[in-house]
């Protein structure tokens, strides 16, 4: 991988080759170890090197991108020629912006040199950790443990350059019973591989299939739910792009007004639920820059339950009068300081999420999703698990879930299997729709 | 760790070169030989029972516009986006001590390939502490060829320009009309030049180009908060330049102009049962996530528990469980002319096959690859191995799946005629379903009533909820084989880290009884 000093030289030597007035770069170099295992034992696994060198051209609001795998210099002249060809090609761009100058980025805390170098070797054992703990219980356990190295950097004929390094790892376990009847699910990201311990990730997957064995069938309908942290982050992870002010102006989204306008400044969840993006949070992975290359900053975009802020592109901010924002990374959500038994404990009648799954949009104005629970959903009445029930399939949107919410648990780092990763609280909430239920374990 | 001289690019061979040689010949690069022989040495001096090397390229163009109108003074923009991506590398698989190791890099060179083999084997034998059991592979006989895709011409060599002017007709066409808030018109070409080469023999070098497209229009009704969107989505084919001129991008375009601001006026569904007549642009996502994902072998045996999920379909049910109707028959096919799955050999090396999933209604065969035949007792490999990059590992992924057309005298007006109150679907919409594939949930572009066996305007808010058995037991007419349409997903996940799949799924419009529809925002 890239050194900082390896990455600018290969990006002057880029940009040495271009000949329109605007040209930028990208570097993309990553490592990734991985182990993955079902039924008990490892099935494949890998170590891989991946990079990429992506060029845009420009001229007079033309542009052109292309991307190599091949950084000899013959291949990146080659890439900054394509880049070029396809530019004079294109039509012009009414929306493209000038090039940014020099940037100064701030630095984040996302590499960790023991995850970094993390090989197959020593992340075995924790996989062997979860198969015995499984085994133990006369279960079977499946997973994945990934750790990943990677950089990135930018740079442009204005003289911008950034260049980033990050690590990352995450090791999830699925246990089930041999005949199929229970399903158990536990996961940890984290940016420090040796915070991730397969024997006590292994235990909480035991603990949820044993717990879940003979689920009993619910009538669909509105529930009160206590979702876990990371059922909270499968929804909440859906609205970064919903906040776009453009797509509000226009019409599209639920934060536009009926009969036109944006309901920017208004108040539509509890006072405490507030969410922001936080590229400086210790937990999370983060660039130094927006995906539009203005340095990343901490921003609200909910504050005591009022929309702060929406997301503005360099080009619609410059049309509106307002700062680009870019889109939203790094989300994180507060909480309070119960701990998830704890919410339990105050709920009278309710459903336990643990997470779910194949979420997918199904109306993007009011961000109504529908998915299913998944690995453990669980009656709660007076303040205790009392059953195990069958999995259900929901049709409701995180608009809603947050309007509705009652509590917030304590925030930690999450990562569902179909999303990025967020910092979010275990919730409760009310009048969750759910519409069908699945015989699926 | 790699040499740093290496990653820096200083030895690396060039793509351009390995595979644009001796166009039309039916034997597979002799560089390509070459370097693969570097792997397959070296796996057979640490003792490595099995290796295999891809050394694949892909390129991916997408060029893009969107008409929608400025910010203040209403008039159309038109916002373009043009890329084209390479990506170049391989990857080595073996076998030590009876379990996989796999690595793979970017730096095409012999040196890099002997270094990549070693930490493949180095990867194995440290997974050996945990291995259920050894990896047993099904036979396969040795091939050394090479095939491409049909393509008459291959979309990369057309100007971009061309391709601009097609979709910026086709996008002005749609905005035409004022109450039209947006339309956008895109063109994907994606090909892959893949070589194949194993300890057992096996030589294949193979081209496949994808050609993928799509136009749509989005109406909004500021004062009652709503939008819809409308899309012409041509199926996606392997086919080059030659299948965009098939499409008729301007013929459509005055159509799905009408179709969303009907759409938009579009009164909701009222929920219940109904019966659903469901053309093939719709159909076929169905098939792919009822059917498709719960006949793979994998699922079926817990492979992948911990992502995707299992299925519904366990190997005690093969050839017994009644899953559709005695008018459904279902096959699993690579060898389907322009189906986006379809090769001559898989990522294992094996020819592919076509074979029945469901016959008449009873569910046959599991999709397999080579490590999992045994398990089922089968003695062969069904060739449904793939990887979506060299830097992936190659797995279970699946083939095309097509259900078979109805009599030929079958027309979709008899399957309408047949219907009091139900729904005409179209189109690719939301979709959800469950992780053993039994309880699904679709919604679709655009929807019609049908009333007294007569289709009548359209309706909105529309998706319908099912278990995956009785929803196939409900179908009860199949139009004929003129009605047969081949329409794909170029873009199906599974696997972790996680791998997409592209896969064409053929069928005529279908009508299923009494389903359940439910109302959504």
């Amino acid at each position: 991988m890239w050194t900082r000093d390896e990455a600018r030289k290969l990006a002057d030597t880029i940009l040495s080759f271009s000949k329109l007035p605007e040209c930028s770069v990208v570097l993309a170099a990553s490592e990734q170890a991985n182990v993955r295992f079902a039924n008990n034992g490892v099935t494949t696994s890998g170590v891989v090197l991946e990079r990429s060198v992506t060029v845009t051209s420009t001229r007079d609001g033309r542009s052109g991108t292309a991307e190599t795998t091949e950084v000899d210099p013959a291949s990146l002249e080659a890439v900054v020629r394509r880049s070029e060809e396809l530019a004079a090609l294109a039509p012009q761009n009414p929306e493209h912006m000038p090039p940014l100058g020099p940037q100064e980025y701030p630095e984040t805390s996302d590499y960790d040199e023991a995850t970094a170098r993390a090989r197959t070797a020593e992340m075995i054992p924790h996989v062997a950790a979860a198969i015995a703990a499984a085994k133990k219980n006369h279960l079977v356990a499946a997973g994945f443990f990934l750790r990943s190295a990677s950089v990135r950097a930018v740079a442009n004929k204005n003289k911008l350059f950034g260049y980033d390094r990050s690590a990352d790892a995450r090791l999830t376990v699925t246990v089930r019973t041999p005949d199929g009847s229970s399903s158990g699910w536990a996961g940890r990201p984290s940016l420090r591989i040796a915070e991730i311990r397969g024997e006590e990730i292994a235990a909480r997957a035991v603990e949820k299939c044993l717990r879940w064995r003979k689920p009993e069938r619910l009538e669909p309908g509105a529930y009160t739910v206590v979702l876990e942290a990371t059922a909270v982050g499968d929804l909440i992870g859906r609205m970064g792009f919903a906040l776009d002010a453009r797509a509000a102006e226009e019409g599209r989204s639920f934060l536009s007004k009926k009969g036109g306008g944006t309901r920017l400044g208004e108040k539509l969840f509890p006072e405490f639920i507030s969410l922001r993006s936080d590229p400086f949070d210790p937990r999370l992975p983060a660039t130094p820059w927006t995906s539009e290359w203005l340095p990343a900053r901490r921003i609200a975009w909910v504050e005591k339950g009022v929309i702060r802020n929406l997301v503005y592109t360099r080009y619609w901010g410059a049309k509106t009068g307002n700062p680009p924002t870019g889109f939203p990374g790094s989300l994180v959500m507060d909480g309070g300081q119960e701990s998830l038994d704890e919410l339990i404990r105050h709920t009278e009648r309710g459903l336990l999420v643990t997470r779910f799954w194949y979420i997918r949009v199904v109306n993007p104005q009011t961000l109504q999703l529908t998915g299913l629970t998944r690995d453990g959903l669980f009656l709660i009445e007076n303040g205790k698990i009392s059953r195990p029930v069958m999995n259900l399939r929901f049709n409701e949107s995180p608009v809603r879930l947050l309007e509705n919410a009652q509590r917030a648990g304590r925030p930690e780092r999450v990562q569902g299997a179909e999303g990025g990763s967020v910092v979010v609280p275990p919730l409760v909430s009310g009048n969750f729709q759910f519409t069908s239920v699945s015989d699926a374990v | 760790m790699m040499s740093r001289r290496v990653f820096l690019g200083s030895s690396a061979l060039a793509a351009a070169d390995l595979f644009g040689a001796a166009e039309g010949s039916q034997r597979p690069s002799s560089e390509l030989e070459k370097l693969a022989q570097v792997a397959l040495r070296q796996a057979q001096r640490l003792k490595a029972s099995y290796c295999d090397i891809r050394i694949n390229r892909y390129r991916d163009q997408t060029i893009f516009l969107r008409l929608s109108p400025e910010r203040g003074t209403g008039r159309t923009l038109e916002v373009p986006n043009v890329t084209d991506r390479e990506s170049f590398g391989f990857g080595v698989r073996v076998i030590a001590r009876g379990v996989w190791g796999f690595a793979a890099s970017p730096v095409v060179s012999e040196e890099e390939i002997a270094r990549v083999t070693r930490e493949a084997v180095a990867v194995a034998e440290a997974n050996a502490r945990i291995q259920a059991r050894p990896v047993v592979l099904a036979p396969t006989p040795a091939y050394r060829d090479r095939w491409n895709s049909p393509c008459e011409r291959n979309p990369f060599d057309i100007p971009v320009a061309e391709k601009i002017e097609l979709l910026r007709a086709a996008a002005a066409e749609v905005k035409k009309e004022k109450r039209v808030f947006a339309s956008t018109a895109m063109l994907m070409f994606h090909s892959e030049d893949k070589y194949f080469a194993s300890s057992e023999g096996s030589s294949i070098q193979q081209l496949v180009i994808h050609t993928i497209a799509n136009l749509a229009a989005t109406a909004v009704d500021l004062a009652r908060g709503i939008s819809r969107t409308r899309n012409y989505t041509p199926p996606p084919l392997e086919a080059g330049w030659e299948y965009v001129a098939r499409m008729n991008f301007l013929e459509h375009a005055p159509r799905i102009r009408e179709e969303v601001l009907e759409h938009l006026a579009a009164p909701p569904v009222e929920p219940g049962k109904k019966d659903l007549v469901l053309m093939p642009s719709n159909l076929f996502l169905t098939i792919h996530e009822s059917i498709g994902h719960s006949t793979e072998l994998d699922r079926a045996l817990g492979y992948e528990a911990n992502f995707a999920g299992t299925s519904f379909l366990t190997p005690e049910k093969m050839g017994k469980e009644r899953i559709g109707s005695e008018i459904v028959t279902i096959y699993g096919d690579r060898t389907y002319e322009r189906g986006l799955a379809t090769v001559a050999y898989d990522d294992d090396g094996v020819k592919t096959t076509r074979f029945p999933i469901v016959e008449k209604g009873i569910f046959k065969h599991f999709q397999t690859i080579r490590e999992q035949a045994h398990l089922i007792g089968e003695k062969e490999s069904r060739g449904c191995c793939y990887a979506d990059s060299w830097a992936s590992v190659p797995f279970q992924r699946m083939p095309n799946v097509w259900l078979a057309p109805g009599p030929a005298n079958v027309t979709l007006e008899d399957l309408i005629a047949g219907v009091d109150d139900g729904i005409l679907i179209e189109g690719r919409g939301s979709y959800s379903i469950d992780q053993q594939r039994y309880n699904f949930q679709f919604g679709g572009d655009a929807f019609w009533e049908i009333k007294g066996g007569k289709k009548r305007g359209m309706i909105s808010r529309v998706a319908y909820q099912s278990r995956t058995p009785d929803f196939w037991q409900a179908c009860d007419g199949i139009a004929g084989p003129s009605y047969w349409e081949q329409y794909g997903s170029p873009n199906d996940g599974k696997g972790e880290p996680m791998q997409t799949n592209s896969v064409s799924h053929g069928c005529s419009p279908a009508r299923f009884r009494q389903i359940t529809v439910i109302r959504t925002d």
